[in-house]
């Protein structure tokens, strides 16, 4: 097996990362539709299995859905997004994903 | 119909008529997400993300075959008096599913919708929404 002798990196100030630098990525958002037979406690219960909530934020939530027919759940990375909708999907609910 | 124990098991307090109802439930979630020509499949594979033409294939698989755990391993368990609580979010979210494509294939898509449905379909829909109201209380 040949040895590998460790090399330091050298970091020019060219190399750094500024704030200015940062490509801001926008936010995909998970969106719950609302449907005329689920019951709210339902929604509140997958709410804080799938998501970990605390029970205000959840029934605040369901309360967004029931009130304006949506409500966004969650935003961030895609993948992630994808993750949560179909989870919200294979629970019963309605979901989707949006970047908007 | 669903009492939480101490030791985490879910009892379940079904009479004959409301086991019926579930497993009616169950079979129709495991046959929709096998049948492509069932009238509930394509709502099974709803869009993710609706502005893309196709979705994350990796993200229906995942959908499918967690939709399709579910619902065989609250079939397989319909008849058990204590289920564990990874088998109840199994009946919860086929029961849940159940609700919503019976719902729908009966186009009740809005309150206006609900209002005016037939008591039998009304009668059917709510037996249901009592049954997941009572076992989300468990959770």
């Amino acid at each position: 097996m040949a040895s590998v002798k460790p090399q330091r990196v050298e970091t020019t100030s060219s190399q750094v990362l500024t704030d200015d630098a940062v490509e801001t990525v926008r936010p995909w958002n998970v969106l719950v539709w609302d449907d005329p037979v689920t019951p709210m406690k339902v929604v509140e219960v997958i709410f804080k299995r799938i998501f970990g909530y605390p029970n205000a934020k959840c029934t605040q939530l369901m309360l967004t859905v029931h009130n304006e027919g949506k409500a966004v759940v969650w935003s961030g990375q895609k993948d992630i997004a994808e993750s949560y909708c179909v989870k919200l999907q294979v629970a019963g609910l309605q979901s989707t994903i949006e970047q908007p | 119909m669903f009492i939480k124990r101490r030791d985490g098991r879910i009892e379940v307090r079904l009479n004959e008529a409301g086991r019926n109802i579930v497993y009616e439930a169950f079979g129709h979630v495991v046959a929709a997400e096998r049948d492509p020509e069932h009238d509930w499949h394509r709502r099974l594979n709803a869009p993710i993300d609706p502005s893309s033409d196709d979705d994350n294939p990796l993200a229906m698989l995942t959908r499918q075959s967690q939709i399709s755990t579910n619902a065989e391993l609250a079939y397989m368990t319909r008849n058990e008096e204590f289920i564990n609580e990874q088998e109840a979010w199994a009946w919860l979210t086929t029961m849940q599913i159940a609700l919503r494509e019976t719902a729908a294939t009966n186009g009740i898509l809005n309150d206006e919708k609900w209002n005016s449905a037939d008591d039998k379909l009304r009668s059917q829909i709510q037996t249901l929404q009592a049954f997941l109201f009572e076992l989300a209380e468990c959770f």
